[in-house]
């Protein structure tokens, strides 16, 4: 998603993801320390969908991430629509969502291996909600 | 009324990849799972559709009734395939999260 922002809103239209080869900017890199099983702390942005939805400030998510969005591109999750939804502990962006949208949101980490039954995860409530419009 | 469509973007055979790690749930099941545990507990029915992304349709972004889930599993084997979708959806209103 932040490749498709930053090729079509953010005016770098070879942007790239490292996963396919060297060619174009890279955007979203092979992160120094792989996040790949780790669980990460993360702080919501005051204001922000995903902190209405958590309800929290403060959570703790599951990742297996080895790529995220590159540390000198930190500045295109916010911008041309878009705000930061979360960073983690190091300051690294972990979401990013658009603020003209009725639910667009892009995370760096993994949601759904946080959710259980009867414990669904805000970001998929959020999802649903939207779809059927009951928000 | 037909029920919500929420197409779910994933290669299988990377995006289950994670299920021969450790023991846990592949990221594919564990996104199917989670879109089942928050229609139970919101008591609403949305149609989940797994989309390998070499097989993208126009069923995918159908408005009005679509939301898409992108990914977990990169790389996926149709990249601009799934760019074109995330495309579409940001600029038609179509529910979006991408993991």
């Amino acid at each position: 998603m932040l490749v498709e922002h930053a090729r079509n809103l953010a005016g770098i239209p070879d942007a790239a993801h490292a996963e396919y080869g060297a060619g174009g900017t890279a955007v979203i890199s092979l992160l120094a320390c792989s996040l790949q099983g780790q669980t990460i702390n993360l702080d919501l942005t005051p204001g922000s969908r995903l902190a209405e939805l958590s309800g929290t400030l403060r959570t703790v998510e599951h990742t297996t991430c080895s790529y995220g969005l590159a540390s000198d591109m930190q500045e295109l999750a916010s911008g041309h629509g878009l705000r930061v939804g979360a960073v983690d502990d190091t300051g690294e962006v972990r979401a990013t969502e658009r603020v003209d949208h009725p639910f667009y949101l892009a995370t760096l980490y993994q949601p759904q291996l946080r959710s259980a039954p009867g414990r669904p995860h805000p970001v998929f409530v959020g999802l649903l909600n939207a779809l059927t419009g009951t928000e | 009324m037909h029920a919500p469509v929420i197409s779910v973007l994933i290669d299988v055979d990377s995006a289950w990849r994670g299920q021969r790690r450790g023991g846990g749930r592949g990221y594919g099941a564990a996104t199917i799972a989670a879109l089942d545990h928050a229609s139970q507990s919101l008591g609403v029915q949305a149609h989940v559709r797994v989309v390998p992304t070499d097989t993208i349709d126009r069923d995918v972004i159908a408005d009005p009734g679509a939301a898409v889930v992108v990914g977990p599993g990169s790389p996926y084997r149709n990249p601009e395939g799934v760019l074109e979708v995330i495309r579409v959806a940001r600029e038609n209103g179509i529910p979006l999260v991408g993991t």
